[in-house]
């Protein structure tokens, strides 16, 4: 079991497919995970399952991958019980989860602004140009450089979780980059398919980030760590202030250009 | 029924079963003098940006791994809201840890008794009166010292 602990997960499911659909019982979402790299032992540590899901995780992974024969199972670990901690996040995860809720706002609507992009008309293109210094300013220089430079380095950063969130990143910028380059040629088909591919990747980044990667974390950072992110976030937010409340405002008036649409969407 | 106030509620636990935990010399973690929130000064070297504990007076007494737990690395201060008189000197105080003495985040730990409450609401006035913001926590211990509660206090 030992040497399946050690293992990259995609590697585990693409030999053991089961596993994949085991997984998600628990609510251990890797099968869509387009990286994979985490190993079993790390990604079981980072869910923070009850020790008896956790051993009876365990077994049935054990019943799989080495059928009808006497494995020897790790020893759950012995967490503190849920009912003692009422999770909420820390105030700086708190502030990143809010910066999340203005980027799902744009992605929201984004859907309904690439269904009438017109690559003729002028307004439309600056139109995407804002949406577009919207996802590098906002999303990235502000939200994911405070990931990166600040909240990542408190962590070992061979971790495979944080490899493959940095990977999201890099995959987001990349879709932003050819949209980019789709703009400038009017390429209405390229802008889609590039926004697409980030609306696509961004979302299941974040649910990543908020649901298990944050809730990780927090379960892990100390006091003085928590107090040392918050007043290094409040740095970064105070020099991004005018900033910050232009591009909150650029969501909300995009909003209320395709609220139509939107609900139509809906 | 049980009736009358939680907070002084005549309970005994019996213990005779109960392993007796560390044995020999375990070192304290407290590294200043004073710690009464009366007594203590935001000036103080050791409030410095530090992490700071603000100990409901009952909280060591019920958790036997306070020390390890909650206090090691940290600057204390403790107080009684039931019993304690001039509260509005405590506010004073706990925003000049928050201003003055810029600390860097604030654990407060109180007993489950609803009375213990009280000394959260004054670490959270002082933070809504305080132009600089820290993350505030909040620890319920039971009266057999168990964690029943850990949280994020938000302003």
């Amino acid at each position: 079991m030992e040497k399946y602990l050690r293992t990259p997960i995609k590697e585990i499911i693409g030999k053991y497919p089961p596993v994949g659909a085991l997984l998600e019982e628990y609510r251990i979402g890797c099968v869509p995970c387009s990286v994979g790299t985490c190993l079993l032992a790390d990604i079981v540590e980072i869910h923070n399952l009850s020790p008896e899901d956790e051993g009876t995780l365990m077994a049935r992974i054990a019943g799989i991958v080495s059928p009808g024969q006497a494995v020897a199972l790790p020893e759950p670990r012995n967490r503190r019980p849920e009912t003692t901690r009422k999770f909420s996040y820390s105030p700086p995860m708190k502030a990143l989860v809010e910066e999340h809720r203005q980027i799902k706002r744009f992605l929201a609507v984004l859907p309904a602004v690439i269904d009438r992009f017109d690559a003729r008309s002028e307004a439309d293109r600056g139109l995407i140009r804002d949406g577009l210094d919207f996802i590098r300013s906002y999303a990235d220089r502000f939200h994911h450089a405070k990931e990166e430079d600040i909240l990542f380095a408190c962590f070992d950063p061979g971790l495979d979780i944080l490899k493959a969130m940095r990977e999201d990143h890099e995959r987001g910028r990349a879709h932003v980059r050819a949209a980019g380059e789709a703009l400038a040629r009017c390429d209405g088909e390229g802008i889609a398919a590039n926004l697409h591919g980030y609306a696509g990747v961004l979302t299941e980044h974040i649910k990543k980030e908020d649901e298990i990667l944050y809730p990780w974390m927090d379960r892990n950072l100390s006091m003085r760590q928590v107090g040392e992110l918050f007043a290094r976030f409040r740095a970064v937010d105070e020099r991004f202030a005018e900033d910050r409340k232009k591009y909150e405002s650029f969501v909300g008036r995009l909003e209320d250009a395709y609220a139509e649409t939107i609900s139509e969407v809906r | 029924m049980m009736s009358g106030c939680p907070g002084s509620r005549m309970m005994a636990f019996e213990k005779s079963d109960a392993p007796e935990g560390a044995v020999g010399n375990v070192p304290s973690q407290l590294r200043q003098w004073p710690i009464q929130l009366h007594l203590v000064s935001p000036q103080a070297p050791y409030f410095q940006g530090a992490d700071v504990v603000l100990a409901a007076d009952c909280v060591p007494f019920a958790m036997g791994d306070f020390h390890n737990a909650y206090l090691k690395g940290k600057a204390l201060a403790i107080a009684c809201p039931k019993l304690d008189g001039d509260q509005e000197i405590y506010v004073e105080k706990i925003r000049g840890l928050y201003e003055d003495a810029k600390i860097n985040s604030l654990t407060v730990t109180i007993m489950q008794v609803p009375c213990c409450r009280g000394l959260l609401g004054l670490a959270m006035q002082a933070l809504k009166a305080s132009s600089r913001k820290v993350p505030v926590k909040s620890v319920i211990v039971s009266l057999q010292g168990e964690v029943l509660q850990e949280e994020w206090a938000s302003a």
